[in-house]
Order: structure tokens, then sequence, then C-alpha cells
């Protein structure tokens, strides 16, 4: 059964062009220039009831603006989009009694009261019945392991544990679609993978629609069957997790600092140079071949240091989708990259 | 309505609880709404001195005394934040979790705003007390223009909350236009009677102050609980006033608020 | 020693007002805001010489001079003196004032011109204005020998002020969630808006001789109106006297505070 449903769905920002100098910045105080910003560009798919999708792309792809437009909390410039009957934007209470959206960054508790006042509060704007308020606080409270926390103040608690109130709290009214925008940021990577269990597990009871933003590949591997890539406000890919992880062919990016300059040696035939200045080279390899290059840079040449890492989300996805965002991809060694392949570190 | 009404007093428990935290700032705060009147009552009673017949606009020390006596409790009632406070929402995107909830946001900050002024009572209360002992001042106010004027204390303060919060939308299309608020606080001063009584006012700014809202909010309660207002229609009709006024300002937001959600869905989210 | 110090205030300074073109917006909001204020001030003044000759012997035109003065010395407080000691409350509760106390400098000297909100010299400049203009509309002149009795009972004003403020800063290395000391300061500050003789005796005497506050306002404005009746021949000895001793009690304080602070750290 269709649950959500979005077609050509698109969003134009005007964000104010800033200029440098004094003169400059004073006319623009009365006169602005404005710069068009497609945030989503033409944006269609639909989702089933249960499904957990998962929303991948880079920083400022538009996944948080497209999460933004189905939650209600802004109106597209064009387009059209359905969930469970309602149009998002007209933000009817009826509407958003049945959903929840649970922003990493922004908190809904109040900051200097035990997480149990805002839990209250919650349950009366939602209207909950009292019963069911209270078996499914006992037991959220039971499954998130939120027993020792319910009398803190918010803003004591560690970001870990508030997220897990966050969490509670979205989930206290039994939405029946949950968006999930960067529910992992900031957390450390045992609390990122309860988060996800918890996430499965509350779609399996209650059959719940999950839509997820991440940055973090894991996440959405962890967690959605499918998966939609979007970039520059663009669907790149919209399907299995399977078929997108073989499109993904993995690699890894090894970095080495070099004792002194190797101009003769060929570092091209271990695999795609991203960067070789001087004594710094940074070169992709099929994650298979990982180990044997690492074997043969480690005798052929003066390594200082070597690092392995998984490369960015932006170069995945460029691989993969045969996009021109930082540089060639096949190699040549531009400064723009260097920046994305530490960022990933 | 019965979800409105859980959700209200909800809020209304939290948002005590949250004034209990910070007892000593906004206690604070009550300090700053009386020493305002108490220095310009102290200055309107020295300036009545200067007259031969030791009055001014009709108002001797006595008479002072209970006009800014009555406007503290005034100030206290009508104390309201939004105009400063809505911004720093917008700011810092505190405002979308909010916009979330089936419910509007007005509620909450209601709930808040009665919660300071009830938190604040066991302190101002007896300030006032000290404030009427020192002062001495004269009242002639009957039963019913106490009772009367009780009520139009209330609606003060309801007229004053929608009014900054319609001013507070402001932030929507300009977060940082502080200024606003100011404008609007300051015009309150001048315009309401809270810095001088109507009577003392220049004949232009008396003109000005008669047709904008600020009076209804500050000196007409005043006059009322004082016992200026001698009849009862008299008193009738600013109560009519305030109504009148009350139900403009309620409109006003009501079209401000869809705008204003407009606008915030349109551009930030 | 003082072109050392000299250099130091300078340099911060610098810093400051290079910090001010990321603040635009803001500036020029600001500024509005004190016009707004000092509009709503003189409509006081109006209102006021509207229903009365003189206030305990105050005309218009010595009002004027002190509303004048009230925003010049508010003015003054929020180019330098705020701005530090909130900036000090801020390092004591982060526990970074540490390296302004690592610093080979002066302690207190360091902590009290590290910020300059540059802009608020609208505040100062529209009250010289103000006052400029009273002092004018009294005597057709600006008087000279007032003028620099004004200058000296400004600048005692000002000592006492950051003298009040050192010891409130410094009470945070004891009381770190005393979060609004500023406000108190301001609640007190606004009894100054008009001359203390409008007051009781004994609200008198308190604002004189326990809260300062008539040498912070009354008495500048009194001296640049040279009217003997406004303050008696002493008051300017008396001002001089309480800036020493309040400049004196702090440093005092300070160091106290400051023993206390790091032995509690360690």
């Amino acid at each position: 059964m269709t649950q959500i449903q979005v077609r050509n769905l698109s969003k134009v920002f005007r964000v104010p062009e800033r200029e440098g100098g004094f003169v400059a910045s004073l006319r623009s105080v009365f006169r602005r220039k404005y710069r068009q910003v497609n945030a989503v560009d033409d944006v269609s798919f639909t989702v089933a009831q249960g499904e957990i999708v998962g929303f991948l792309g880079p920083n400022g792809a538009g996944k948080t603006t497209t999460l933004k437009m189905m939650s209600g909390l802004l109106h597209p410039t064009s387009g059209e989009c359905r969930v469970m009957g309602h149009v998002p934007w007209r933000r009817e209470a009826a509407y958003l009694r049945k959903i929840s959206m649970l922003m990493g960054q922004r908190s809904q508790m109040a900051w200097d009261l035990p997480p149990m006042d805002s839990f209250l509060v919650h349950g009366a704007v939602y209207d909950i019945p009292r019963k069911q308020y209270e078996s499914t606080l006992d037991e959220l409270v039971e499954l998130l392991d939120l027993k020792d926390i319910l009398k803190k103040q918010v803003r004591t608690l560690s970001l870990g544990e508030r997220m897990k109130c966050e969490i509670c709290i979205s989930l206290l009214h039994r939405p029946q679609v949950l968006f999930l925008d960067e529910p992992t940021i900031g957390v450390d990577i045992t609390m990122q993978a309860r988060i996800r269990d918890f996430v499965a597990g509350y779609n399996r009871r209650y059959g719940a629609t999950i839509i997820l933003t991440s940055h973090y590949m894991a996440d959405v591997t962890a967690l959605c069957k499918r998966i939609i890539v979007i970039d520059h406000g663009h669907i790149l890919f919209d399907g299995q997790l399977g078929e997108l992880s073989a499109k993904l062919a993995p690699f890894k990016v090894i970095k080495i600092d070099l004792d002194r300059e190797m101009d003769g040696y060929d570092f091209a035939a271990l695999g795609d140079i991203i960067l070789c200045e001087g004594r710094k080279v940074a070169i992709r390899v099929p994650k298979k071949s990982a180990p044997s290059v690492t074997d043969r840079l480690l005798s052929e040449v003066p390594v200082l240091d070597l690092t392995i890492e998984d490369p960015p989300i932006e170069d995945v996805i460029a691989r993969a989708f045969g996009q021109r965002r930082l540089g060639d991809v096949t190699g040549d060694a531009s400064e723009a990259r260097v920046p994305a392949a530490e960022s990933a570190s | 309505m019965r979800v409105l009404f859980n959700s209200f007093s909800a809020f209304l428990r939290v948002a005590i609880a949250t004034m209990m935290q910070y007892r000593g700032e906004i206690f604070l705060w009550a300090v700053w709404g009386l020493i305002n009147p108490a220095v310009l009552y102290a200055m309107w009673s020295a300036a009545a001195e200067g007259n031969v017949d030791q009055t001014l606009a009709g108002f001797d020390r006595g008479q002072f005394g209970a006009y800014y006596f009555c406007i503290m409790i005034i100030g206290h009632v009508t104390t309201a934040w939004d105009a400063y406070e809505l911004g720093y929402f917008i700011r810092s995107g505190s405002l979308s979790p909010k916009l979330l909830r089936p419910i509007l946001p007005v509620w909450e900050a209601l709930a808040a705003n009665i919660a300071y002024k009830v938190a604040t009572l066991a302190f101002v209360v007896p300030s006032w007390l000290i404030f009427y002992l020192i002062v001495r001042p004269t009242f002639s106010a009957g039963l019913w223009q106490i009772s009367l004027g009780l009520l139009a204390v209330v609606l003060a303060g309801v007229l004053n909350f929608v009014i900054g919060y319609v001013v507070a939308l402001v932030a929507f299309w300009s977060p940082k236009l502080d200024a606003v608020g100011e404008a609007y606080f300051g015009m309150a001063m001048m315009f309401g009677g809270r810095f001088a009584p109507l009577e003392a006012l220049p004949w232009l700014l008396k003109e000005i102050a008669l047709v904008l809202p600020f009076r209804w909010m500050y000196a007409f309660p005043a006059e009322l609980l004082m016992g200026k207002i001698a009849t009862a229609s008299e008193a009738l009709a600013g109560i009519g006033m305030q109504l009148v006024w009350l139900a403009a300002f309620v409109l006003a937001f009501r079209v401000g608020w869809a705008a204003a959600v407009k606008r915030y869905t349109a551009v930030s989210g | 020693m003082i072109t050392r110090a000299a250099k130091l205030i300078s340099l911060y300074a610098r810093v400051n007002i290079q910090n001010l073109a990321a603040y635009r917006f803001d500036m020029y909001m600001r500024i509005v805001v004190s016009i707004l204020h000092l509009i709503s001030e003189l409509m006081g003044v109006w209102i006021i010489f509207h229903g009365t000759r003189s206030v305990r012997g105050w005309q218009w035109q010595h009002m004027l001079v002190l509303v004048g003065v009230y925003r010049l010395v508010a003015g003054g407080i929020r180019i330098a003196i705020v701005p530090n000691m909130r900036r000090l409350l801020e390092d004591i509760r982060n526990g970074t004032l540490d390296f302004v106390l690592l610093r080979p400098v002066n302690s207190q000297f360091l902590v009290s011109i590290r910020e300059v909100v540059v802009y608020r010299v609208a505040d100062v400049l529209l009250g010289i204005f103000v006052a400029g203009y009273g002092c004018y509309a009294l005597r057709g002149a600006l008087p000279f020998r007032e003028s620099v009795e004004f200058a000296l009972m400004l600048a005692a004003g000002f000592a006492i002020v950051y003298a009040v403020w050192l010891m409130l800063g410094t009470l945070c290395f004891w009381f770190v969630r005393v979060q609004n000391i500023e406000m108190v300061f301001w609640n007190v500050f606004e009894a100054g808006r008009f001359p203390i003789d409008i007051y009781r005796p004994q609200v008198r005497w308190l604002l004189t001789y326990v809260i300062p506050l008539a040498f912070i306002t009354t008495v500048p404005a009194a001296a640049l109106i040279g009217d003997e009746a406004k303050i008696p021949p002493s008051a300017p000895l008396w001002g001089f006297a309480l800036a020493g001793i309040m400049l004196f009690v702090s440093n005092r304080f300070w160091h106290f505070g400051l023993r206390h602070y790091s032995g509690a750290s360690a």
C-alpha cells in the first residue's frame, strides 16, 4: 500500500548574494541581489507502508529539504506530495499527530527539567490516551534503557542520553510515519548501532514507515533495504541496497607520507592517484587489493606514515554516478579533493 | 477543546517548574518592574510639589502614589517578552520542533507568561505592600470600581500579550529586528500612561495616546482601580474598548500567524 | 610601563574595531535603539516640564543636561566596562581565566581592557550633544571652569562604576552561577535617570553613601550646570575621595578573589 507519494517536487531558495567591501555591503542593505538555488529539483518517488528508506547524499544535497517538505515544515516551489492522504504543508493537526520528525541537532525537550516533564507535555499535546501513554512509555523506557536518566535535568545529559530521550519522545504517540534527519550525528559508534537497532525494531513492531537521511554510509546500509541517492537536488539512484552496492564497487584510499620525493616511481600502476604532491601521496584502490598494494608500498618506497581510509561519500557518489564533482575522477592531482579526502578520516 | 485544555495545563505545569529553576533570574526581572514605577512616582510627586497648589494634572502626592501603585501591579500583570524571544527561537532553529506539534506555539508562550507571573507573586506582593506602606496612597475607589478594575487589569494582561505576540511576528521577516521590540516598549511607556498619567501629557502626545491601544492597558485600569473613573458607564465603555482592541489583535494574530508560517515554510523550515 | 599599557589598550581596541564590520547589522540596530531611547528620554523631559516649571529646583535646561549625562555615562559603561566584565564572568565560568593569569601583565589591567564595543560611542556623542545643548540653553555658552569640573566629576563617576563592577565580577569567584549581575546593576542605575533630589532624604542618603549613584549622574550634571544649590561645594571632594577608596578596595578585593580562585582550582 502506497503511503507516501512524491511527484515532481522542487524547492528553489533565493539566497542573498554577499558582496565584499563597505560600500557594497551598505548598498546591499537597501537593495539585495539574490541567487537562485535549486535545493530539490523535480524529485519523484513513492514509499509503501512499512518500508525503511534511506536518503543518502553529501551535505547540502537536498536530503533535509525533501524531508522537511514531507513533514510540512517547508512549502515546495512546485510539485506534489501526499503522505497518508494528507498534503503535508497544510499542517493539519490530524496529519501532525500521525508523524514524527527527529532532527539530530534540534531538541524538543525542555532543557531545564527532567525528561519526564517533556514526555508528559507531549502526551497532552498529542492527546494520547492515558493507558496507551503509560504502556508506550514503559516499553520505550525499557528498550532504550532510560530508567536512570528520567529524573535528571536534560541539560546535564550526555549527547547520547539526550538522543535516546529525543527518540523516546518522538515515538510516544506511535507515529505511523517517522522522519529521521541525521539521527546519529555526533554520537559515538556504539550508540549509533543501538539507535539503528532500535529504529529497526520499531519498524518491525508497528509496521511504521521510516524515512532516514544520513551522510554516514553505515546508517543507511544497516537499516534500509531501499536507498535513494540524492545529490544537487536530483535523485541519482532509487533502488535496492544490493544494486547500489554493486554499483559502488567498494574501494579504499591509501595515504602515505614519504621520507623523500619519489619522482621516478610509477604510483599510477597501483591505482588511481588522487594526490601526488612532493612527499604526500594518496591512491584509490579497490578494497580487495588494498592489502597487497599496502605491502608493495611498504617494501618498495620509503614510507614514513601510512593510513587506509574509506573514501568520503561525495567521492563514492561521484564515482558511482559519474558526476564531475570533486575534480576528475580518473585522477589528476587536483587540490580540491584533498580536504574532502581528509574529512573522511 | 479538551486537547487544548490538557495541553495548556501541561505547558503550565512545565513552565512553572522551569521558572522555579530560574527563580533568581525571574526575581530580578520582577524587581526591574518595581523600580521603574517607584522612580517615576518619586519624580512626579516631587514635580507636583513645585506647583503652587501642590498638584499636577489633577494629581496630588497621594494620588500619584495610588496611580503608580496601580501601574506597578499592572506592569507586572502585563509583562511579556515574546517580542524578544520569538526572534531567538527562529534564529536558533528551535521553532521547527514547535511547529511540528499539532498545537499553536502561542499556547506554550502564554503558559510560560502566566507561569512567570504566578511564580513571582510570592515576591512581588510583599514588595507592593512595602511600597504601599511607604507611599501611603490615597484611593477613592469603591467596591465596584475595584472589582471592575481587577477585570480590566486581567484584560490588560491578555491584550498586551496578544499585541506583543503580533509585534513579535515581525521576527519572521527579519529575525534581528530588536528595534521593533524597543519601539513598541517605548510607545507603551509614553502613550500608555506608564511614564506619566495621560492627563499630564502635552496635547499633541495626548491626542496620539488617545487613539492608540496602549492607554487601555495601563492608564485605564490604573485610573479605574484608584477611583479616578467616577461613573459605571465610563468604566464599562473602557472595558468595551479593551475587548474591541483584543478582538482586533486576535484577528491580526490569526492573519499574521498564517502569513508568518507561510513565510517560514517558504524560506527556512 | 605606561607606553606598554597604552600599546596593549590600542592593540585590543584595534582588534575590536576590526570585528565591528562582522556585526554591522547589529551595530546599526543598536544605534537605532540608542536614538529611540534618547528620543523617549527627551520626550520625558518635555512631558515633565509641561506640567511644572521646576522639580526640586531642576528646570528643563538642567534636566536636559542630566539626560545627556545619563546617556553619556550609560554609553561609557557599555563601551568598556560591561563588555569586559561579561567576558570576565565567562572566563571564570569556563575556566579560561587561567590564560589571562599566565600573561606577564597585571591581571586586573588585562581583564579590564580586552573588550571595547566601539559603536556605543554613539551613545556618548548623543549624550554630549544633549548635555551641551542644555548648558547652552541655560547661559548661551559653554563655561570653561564648569566643563573642567564636570570632566573631573565624570571621571570620578566612571571610576566608581568601574570599581563597583570589578567587585561584582570578583564575586563570581565564589558564586559562579551569578549570571544576572548585569541586570541588578541596570536596575539600580535606572534610579539615576532623575536628580537624586527627587527622592526622600533617607533614599537620597542611601543613593549617596551606600550605593553612590549620586556621584555617577547627578553630581557631574550639577557640576556642569554650576549651581551650588544642587551640590554642596564639598561634593567634588567627596566624589574623589570615594572614587579613590573604592578603586583601592576593589583592587584589594580582586587580589583576594584571585587567591581564592587559584586556591580552589589547584
